[in-house]
């Protein structure tokens, strides 16, 4: 499996993957907007052939209120279900989180997760340590609650907090 | 500016007013806007500037055709202003029309040369039009003009290297480079202009220069993206082969340890490829996987890089970790070695040992391995045995793990899988439902069930299942994905109707992926000003690139060539949109979709008036809202007088990407649309490059036939571009049975050469019997071969089809295909009903 930057032309691969996946979806002009205004945040994972099987969609949250730390924000992040258990939501999440640290400052990164979606959730807390910081009432559109989550970047910084270090792939063990 | 005429200048109170009216309409106030212009025009009804401005409130109002009318009369009344072309090309450009808006903002700037926004615009118009020379021009203009806006240069820079001047790209790059001063730290628009301009050198073949830029900057923390440092420095120090290069290759596999491209990097630096086995590579790579134990991409990498005894022993330990995990990929992951049989039958052999060992352990209660383990191996074994065509093997496997397990999707939907091979789409479907009802949650098992009903045209159960994961406010399911641009739900529905009969609501879907491009092409333009807003460079013009070329991928490559094909069916046949009226299960489906359509529209008005009324709600926007469709069931569109222009319109972009691609069936469609429009020089040369890409292929055969027969009629000055086609003298009989003897009775050809005799008007029974051939003898023929002749019989109407038909449905004993329609009717209700358990408990329609 390949894990690597998502470039232009892997945009339609990364939406067919979404929508095979998960029930939100977006037009191109939303992965566009992505890849255009954080061109170093999405990640894919493409198989032997080429094809995209996972991706994480991730942005930098723009309405953080003045003189507060930039975080970041992951928009989308899935696996075709045939390519699942080889560890790839966790290596795409590590990447984009690193990127978010190093390029933007983030000092921590965000999502939300269908209440009902206990697979996610589990990945997300036990696995990437993620923590629960709100429930949103009615956050997606069939009316679904979500939970928001969080999980601090203090470790991709050096002290100061402001110069990153190597990726630690093998956080979080 | 010379002076102004007469009727232009308005009174001091009026011309007070009309400041007001600009003011409200850039604020969007437009129902003030609009009783402002109306005092204007109560005194001067004919003032062209004010009727314009009118006419553009009115369209943001949603009073559409009343507001161009009055944009373009007030642009007649005052053909020398620029506010009226101003406005007008506001108007097209919201249109998407952007030839004609570049047009009239060119005029606008005739009258006013150095309007900052009217210029801006025009840039953008000029970037979406590939219209570089005038693009630089006009980034000139604007630098001249503001030449203290930071985005004013790395536009005109961007400007040069888009009209492929790099040199000049990098010299107004690096005057504004030299040029600022307090840059603050940790700035990310100044890393990416950086990092663009690091790319200019790089193309300009500069790569020591490049590589001091890239240094010092990364040193002083102007560039921030670490990845992008990490890639172009080992990329540049490859370039310049200085020993540093594996050490920079060596940190990125720190950072991203499941990165091939890194892996090709360090290898290629010592002489390595990610796929020629060599014992020294292996070594390499061996050690990396020491190095990074976390990585997966190394080991799979050593099964590329080694042959023999080693290749075995690694193999089988990288199989076994895997079926001992339970990974439903190790299939598809080491699909690629058996391009090498070698290492094909060694993984057979790896596996069928592994079977008997798991299979005894498994037996035993003290058995030492875990019965998913055995189980996983059964499912490996059985995607092994399918994809050499084995199918009866593979399933045997798989009834076997389902008799173990029935509850792993996986296993039905690879039995699906492998029944669609063998040519019972009916049965993939079921067992695929089987599978997405073992959990229900999971929409990539939902997907894939209505991709498998569809593939056996079951369009409307597949409308059902989908539509469990689609918005429930979605006039219908299908709407929803094609809001979604769902390529996939397009494409595959639009086959099921071909397969139904119903080529119209194929055309439909077809159509609908074709307006998906015409919208991604759309979208790029809000981006030309943006990512200079934003300093994006390397972003943008690798977006730029990828725009350009959207009409290669595979989705509008098929999608245009079905259309095309369809368009010509019914230019051929003039009583085809009858013919298709007249089916009264169409007309229900039409009728319904009317129906539901009218429904839609309604609510969405209703919506819209529930809206609360602010400012911003009130406006419309400039474009076009997007009116409801007039024509559901598509046969207004097939049945238009222009559908070979229509073809041909889609085809076009594709000739550029055919040149690089080299598709036969590209030539071979465009070929078809030409020589029925009359452009036969076009057609020639279209059917020369596919016979020049591929001489035998059937569908040039065809096509050579079908030109020669057309030649009579040809004017002597194109009969020379037939011989090159159909050389010599032999006549058209000889010359398909010489073709038939050449291919040695491949399975296309057959039927190719059938065809032909259709076209030569030979008696029925001669065609039938060509058909024929195909089952005579042990020919290799396959199911999809098999479909396709008994289409051909049903479309010459042979009284033989039958017999055909019977035929098939003997020699292929898995498939459904060739069941009669009775037959299929039964199988048919037993896809959506029958459960994984066997349909003793569960109902599963949804």
């Amino acid at each position: 499996m390949n894990i690597r930057l998502a470039r232009p032309d892997d945009l339609a691969g990364m939406q067919a993957c979404n929508l095979q996946n998960l029930p939100e979806n977006y037009t191109m002009r939303y992965y566009l907007y992505h890849a255009m205004t954080w061109p170093g945040l999405s990640f894919v994972a493409e198989d032997q052939k080429g094809r995209i099987v996972g991706y994480i969609l991730a942005k930098i949250d723009e309405e953080a209120k003045e003189g507060e730390a930039p975080h970041g924000h992951v928009t989308s992040i899935s696996v075709l279900r045939s390519y699942r258990r080889l560890g790839i939501a966790k290596k795409l999440m590590l990447q984009s989180q690193e990127a978010m640290a190093a390029i933007y400052k983030a000092s921590f990164v965000s999502l939300h997760v269908r209440k009902s979606n206990r697979a996610a959730l589990s990945l997300y807390r036990d696995t990437l340590g993620f923590t629960v910081k709100d429930i949103e009432k009615g956050y997606y559109a069939d009316g679904e609650d979500a939970y928001a989550m969080e999980l601090s970047l203090a470790r991709f910084m050096i002290d100061t907090g402001t110069i990153p270090r190597r990726p630690t792939l093998e956080m979080n063990r | 500016m010379s002076k102004l005429p007469n009727k232009r200048a308005l009174p001091s109170r009026e011309a007070g007013q009309f400041k007001e009216l600009l003011n409200l309409y850039e604020s969007r106030q437009l129902k003030k806007g609009l009783k402002t212009a109306d005092l204007i025009l109560k005194k001067f009804p004919e003032h062209g500037e004010t009727l314009c401005m009118k006419g553009l409130v009115l369209v943001h109002m949603g009073r559409r055709e009343e507001g161009i009318d009055l944009v373009k009369k007030g642009v007649r009344l005052d053909l020398t202003s620029h506010i009226v072309w101003h406005v007008f090309g506001l108007i097209q450009k919201g249109e998407k029309n952007y030839e004609e808006a570049l047009k009239s903002y060119t005029q606008a700037l005739r009258f006013e040369k150095e309007n900052i926004n009217i210029l801006r615009d025009a840039a953008s118009l000029q970037t979406q039009l590939r219209l570089y020379d005038a693009l630089v021009e006009t980034r000139h203009t604007l630098l001249r003009l503001r030449p203290n806006l930071r985005q004013h240069w790395v536009a005109l820079s961007i400007a040069h290297y888009l009209n492929g001047n790099t040199k000049d790209a990098k010299a107004v790059l690096e005057s504004y480079l030299s040029t600022l001063k307090n840059v603050p730290p940790h700035d990310v628009e100044q890393s990416e202009t950086l990092l663009f301009y690091i790319t200019l050198l790089e193309e300009l073949g500069e790569h020591s220069e490049a590589l001091s830029v890239l240094d010092s900057n990364s040193r002083s923390r102007a560039i921030v993206d670490r990845t992008a440092v990490s890639e172009t420095r080992a990329r540049l120090l490859t370039k310049l082969g200085t020993p540093e290069a594996e050490e920079a290759w060596h940190t990125l596999l720190e950072r991203n340890s499941d990165c091939y491209d890194y892996y090709a990097g360090y290898l290629s630096n010592k002489g390595h490829t990610l796929t020629e086995p060599s014992p020294a590579a292996l070594q390499i790579v061996s050690d990396l996987a020491a190095e990074f134990p976390r990585a997966k991409a190394p080991k799979r990498l050593s099964l590329n890089l080694s042959t023999g005894d080693e290749f075995k022993s690694r193999a089988e330990a990288y199989i076994v970790t895997a079926l001992v995990k339970g990974i439903p990929s190790l299939f598809s992951d080491l699909k690629s070695l058996y391009a090498d049989p070698a290492k094909k039958d060694a993984i057979e052999e790896i596996v069928e040992r592994l079977r008997e060992h798991y299979k005894k352990e498994t037996a035993i209660p003290s058995g030492s391995e875990e019965p998913t383990t055995y189980l996983w191996t059964l499912y490996l074994l059985a995607q092994h045995y399918s994809s050499l065509g084995q199918h009866k093997k593979a399933l045997e496997l798989l009834e076997e793990a389902l008799e173990h397990t029935p509850t792993l999707p996986e296993l039905h939907t690879f039995k699906g899988r492998v029944l669609k091979r063998a040519g019972d789409y009916l049965g993939a479907a079921r067992c695929v439902n089987d599978a997405r009802v073992l959990d229900g949650q999971d929409r990539f098992l939902n997907t894939k069930t209505g991709k498998y009903l569809l593939r056996a045209g079951m369009v409307k159960e597949a409308s059902n299942v989908l539509g469990l994961f689609t918005k429930k406010d979605a006039s219908s399911p299908g709407a929803d994905l094609e809001d979604m641009q769902s390529m996939l739900y397009l494409l595959e529905e639009a086959r099921a109707h071909e397969k139904n009969g119903h080529p119209n609501l194929a055309l439909k879907k077809y159509m609908a992926v074709k307006k998906i491009y015409d919208e991604i092409e759309d979208d790029q333009y809000d981006f030309h000003g943006y990512c200079l807003r934003k300093f994006t460079l390397n972003a943008y013009v690798r977006m730029l690139k990828w725009e350009d070329n959207i009409r290669g991928q595979a989705s509008y490559v098929t999608a245009a060539l079905a259309a095309s094909k369809i368009f010509v069916a019914a230019h051929d046949n003039p009583n085809l949109v009858k013919s298709l009226s007249s089916t009264s299960e169409l007309t229900d489906a039409a009728k319904k979709a009317k129906k539901k359509a009218k429904k839609a529209a309604v609510k969405a008005v209703e919506e819209k008036k529930n809206a609360p009324t602010t400012a911003t709600h009130d406006d419309k926007g400039i474009e076009p809202q997007s009116n409801k469709d007039d024509d559901p069931d598509g046969l207004k569109l097939l049945g238009a007088p222009d559908v070979l222009e229509q073809a041909a319109k889609l085809l076009a972009p594709l000739t550029a990407v055919a040149e690089g691609k080299g598709s036969v069936g590209v030539w071979c469609a465009v070929y078809d649309v030409a020589v029925r429009r009359g452009k036969v020089l076009q057609a020639l040369s279209a059917l020369g490059k596919a016979k020049g890409l591929d001489a035998e292929s059937p569908e040039v055969h065809v096509r050579v036939v079908d030109l020669k027969l057309r030649e009579a009629k040809l004017a002597e000055a194109v009969k020379e571009g037939v011989k090159k086609l159909y050389p010599g003298d032999v006549g058209v009989e000889t010359f398909n049975s010489q073709y038939l003897q050449r291919q040695e009775g491949r399975a296309e050809s057959v039927l190719a050469c059938a065809r032909v005799l259709g076209l030569l008007g030979a008696p029925l029974e001669e065609v039938d019997n060509a058909v024929f051939e195909l089952l005579a003898g042990e020919r290799a023929v396959g199911v999809k071969d098999a479909v396709k002749a008994l289409e051909f019989l049903r479309s010459i109407k042979s009284g033989r089809e039958e017999e055909f038909r019977a035929a098939c449905d003997a020699r292929f004993e898995l498939s459904t295909a060739f069941k009669s329609k009775e037959e299929q009717a039964v199988i048919r209700e037993q896809v959506m009903t029958r459960g994984p358990n066997g349909g003793k408990d569960e109902a599963v329609t949804p």
